[in-house]
């Protein structure tokens, strides 16, 4: 049995008046791929939300229940008091359903983690950006315009700029939210690819409506249809 | 019958473009008519000449009979007014958009509304009064440049924070998200990624609260400026202004020349003005054309 | 730094209360709205100005309503696209001409005019006051009547035109009724416009304190009392009715301005959904 890094306790979370997840319990090995399915509106993209807490970000949300997530070595429910919110969100990075690049150039929407971070050494930098552009396959593509504006790449490339830039800050665990389903095939397989060689290196959590997928990639499936959890399986 | 409707109403719609352009045409072909000739260096400089006016330029000498200290005196006031309310409506303006929510937002915007529609002869009267007021504690206090800047710059303050609350709310919140999902602080999310963005609008905003500024009269009439009072040595000292003399010259000119100079400068500040105006229009259009084509050519 | 704005927003009416409050005891209330202004006999009444104030609105309002409808039909509905976008252009660029400039030009071109026009008196009267009012308020109204009409969906346009509407049927139809908000707030801008503008009262309204008979008749507007007395002793009852007139145009000025607030509220809400995809 593998060690489990994300635990969901009784999770339901609100949006004004309307419940949007109710009292959902799961958790998540370290080093695999979970996926999480479910009709639209059934709430598998809030779900992503609340661990990286960005439903903080919208007014009129919120959260009941536990999440507790390894971070350091530590066991951290991540909605106790006095968690920072910067910081949790440095360790579990986010990839959006449409390729969101900053409108800046390539180099910039890379190192522009680091420097809130405060990594300023431009050299530590540099090093960092190399090796997120070569994990996603980006590198020999983009080496030659990275001054160029991130909007000129295409939209394969965009999402995986966007995952080497959520990846830069080296995250514990990786949140999906549909990373493919603005993509032509093409550049699904190359994200698909790319999602199984980052195992190695943290945990990821995908947001998908596409099963076939689910059966390429997934270790574990979770079902979610009208805000509770209905299913929950480990391929083998 | 249906075509006799159209008609009309082609007819309607037709007389009053007509009669709004032709105004308008009307208008500034009437100041060129009788202000195109007086066009020139004599009218900013009077009879000073090339080696005189480089001394004017740098405060060497005094223009008697000129538009110079009158030109001085606006771009004073509008550095003042911009200086004063820049920072104010810039943070104001962060302010709403980006941390005021609820209650807050909504009390916050109905003050500025309100200030937005204070007429401007009633900043001046405020102006006017604060003077009479700090005269109670500073006796050599009266009105002067420095209570023109502040009354004008009370005048633009709320097109500032409009304008950058406007160009910060227009911002995507796909935007505000990213950053925030990549470990921002919101003070980093504004200033390294949502200001860049919003730079273009916040800048058209600085160009037309330029504009008003360097346009606005009742403000000024009650706060300080004079018809004669040359290039002003201090803040605490009496001023000229273009729109001021315009409307001096209006009602006080002595013969044919000192009408003509006010035609002149009529034209001066109409060019001003609408070249600030078509200037904040093109930087919001070029900030556009920007965005798609930067980096391209580093 | 926004508490210092507030500060400040409030500190001008509060100003304008402690200077104008003295005056608003029985006896001299009494003497403001008297209703004539005759400092030499003791009579310090602002009523005129009101007097004046409204009629000059009234009459720019008359003119450029119907002035900026028909310019906004005819970007919006009957020009071809190009004339359409050079009017529009022409209009924002008119947004930019000083208010003195209106004055000077009005003085020397317009009351002329009127004075050989209809053959009696200076020709500084309530009409050349509003006709030039009505041009510098038209632009801004026209713009924001364009932006309205734009605003009424393309798709009840395109039923419209699917069921044989003509142009007029177009107008009357959808577009007024669509955009009476915008319209209404197009008007209100106006009106906040032509009460708070100084200069083409002061210049060529004629500053006459009798009460006017004809829109041909001079008259002074509240703006023009408050720059035309200011030159009076400070502590004298002239004087202070300048804060009077200012407190009335701050009151108006801020009825229009929560009008306006009340006609555009409820604005969308981003909803948690919305926000995130």
């Amino acid at each position: 049995m593998q060690e489990k890094i994300i635990e969901i306790e009784k999770l339901s979370f609100y949006y004004e008046e309307s419940r949007v997840l109710n009292q959902i319990s799961a958790s998540f090995s370290r080093n695999s791929i979970a996926a999480v399915i479910g009709a639209s509106g059934s709430g598998k993209s809030t779900l992503l939300t609340t661990i990286n807490r960005l439903c903080d970000e919208v007014a009129g949300t919120r959260v009941t229940g536990r999440v507790k997530i390894m971070l350091d070595r530590q066991k951290i429910d991540i909605y106790q008091p006095g968690i920072s919110l910067p910081w949790l969100r440095r360790k579990v990075g986010m990839v959006f359903q449409i390729p969101n690049p900053l409108p800046m150039s390539i180099y910039k929407n890379l190192t522009l983690p680091l420097k809130m971070a405060g990594i300023k050494n431009r050299g530590l930098q540099h090093d960092r950006v190399e090796r997120v552009l070569k994990d996603t396959f980006l590198w020999a593509e983009v080496k030659d315009r990275l001054r160029e504006d991130a909007r000129t790449l295409s939209g394969g490339q965009q999402q995986r700029l966007c995952i080497a830039r959520a990846l830069i800050l080296e995250p514990e665990v990786l949140l999906l939210d549909e990373p493919t389903s603005s993509l032509d095939e093409c550049a699904v397989a190359e994200i698909e690819n790319l999602l199984l060689s980052l195992k190695e290196s943290c945990t990821l959590l995908m947001v998908s409506h596409d099963l076939a997928q689910v059966e390429r990639v997934a270790d574990t499936v979770v079902e979610i249809a009208d805000g509770a959890l209905v299913g929950s399986k480990d391929k083998v | 019958m249906t075509r006799f409707y159209n008609f009309m109403l082609y007819l309607f719609s037709g007389l009053c473009g007509l009669l709004l352009v032709g105004s308008a045409f009307t208008l500034v072909g009437f100041l060129l008519w009788q202000g195109a000739s007086i066009m020139g260096l004599k009218l900013i400089f009077g009879t000073l000449d090339m080696s005189e006016i480089i001394d004017v330029i740098f405060w060497q000498r005094i223009v008697i009979d000129g538009l110079w200290p009158a030109m001085v005196g606006t771009f004073f006031l509008v550095f003042m007014a911009l200086s004063t309310a820049l920072p104010l409506g810039l943070g104001a303006g962060i302010y709403l958009a980006e941390y005021a929510g609820g209650r807050t937002k909504t009390f916050f915007s109905i003050v500025f509304d309100l200030l937005a529609g204070v007429p401007s002869i009633v900043i001046g009267l405020f102006g006017f009064s604060l003077t009479l007021y700090l005269h109670r504690y500073f006796p050599g206090l009266r009105p002067c440049l420095l209570i023109s800047g502040l009354a004008l710059a009370l005048l633009i303050l709320p097109y500032l924070v409009r304008t950058t609350q406007t160009a910060l709310e227009e911002l995507p919140d796909s935007l505000r998200l990213t950053a925030a999902a990549l470990g921002a602080e919101k003070s980093a999310v504004i200033i390294s990624v949502l200001l860049p963005q919003a730079l273009p609008g916040i800048f058209s905003g600085i160009v037309l609260a330029i504009g008003r500024a360097a346009e606005d009269t009742a403000v000024i009439m009650l706060t300080g400026v004079v018809a004669s009072a040359g290039i002003p040595r201090s803040l605490f000292d009496n001023y000229e202004a273009l729109p001021f003399y315009i409307y001096y010259t209006a009602s006080q000119f002595s013969d044919q020349y000192e009408l003509q100079q006010g035609f002149g400068a009529a034209l001066v500040l109409l060019v001003i003005c609408i070249l600030l105006f078509t200037g904040a229009g093109l930087i919001r259009k070029k900030a556009t054309l920007r965005l798609l084509y930067q980096h391209r050519h580093p | 730094m926004t508490a210092a704005c507030v500060f400040v927003t409030l500190g001008i009416l509060v100003f304008m209360l402690v200077l104008g409050l003295p005056l608003l005891t029985p006896d001299s209330l009494h003497l403001i709205f008297a209703s004539e202004w005759a400092p030499d006999r003791g009579l310090f009444g602002v009523l005129p100005f009101i007097y004046g104030t409204l009629a000059i609105v009234s009459l720019s309002l008359l003119f450029a309503v119907p002035l900026s409808l028909g310019n906004a039909v005819l970007i919006h509905l009957l020009l071809p696209p190009a004339a359409a976008g050079l009017l529009h252009r022409l209009i924002k660029m008119m947004t930019g001409i000083p208010t003195v400039i209106y004055g000077f030009v009005g003085i020397f071109l317009l009351v002329p005019f009127i004075r050989e026009w209809f053959g009696s008196g200076s020709g500084m009267s309530i009409l050349s006051a509003g006709l030039l009012l009505a041009l510098l308020i038209s632009p801004t109204m026209i713009l924001i009547f364009v932006e309205s009409f734009a605003a009424v969906p393309a798709g009840h346009i395109r039923a419209l035109t699917a069921l044989g509407g003509s142009l007029r049927q177009r107008l009357f139809y959808l577009l007024l009724p669509g955009a009476r908000n915008g319209i209404m707030t197009g008007i209100i801008l106006g009106i906040g416009r032509a009460l708070g503008d100084t200069m083409i009262a002061l210049m060529v309204a004629g500053n006459a304190t009798a009460r006017p008979e004809s829109i041909l008749d001079p008259v002074r507007t509240l703006t023009a009392q408050i720059a035309l007395v200011m030159a009076a002793d400070f502590d004298s009852i002239e004087f202070k009715t300048i804060f009077v007139c200012g407190i009335l145009l701050y009151m108006w000025a801020a009825v229009l301005t929560l009008t306006l607030r009340f006609l555009n509220h409820g604005s969308v809400k981003s909803g948690f959904r919305g926000v995130l995809s």
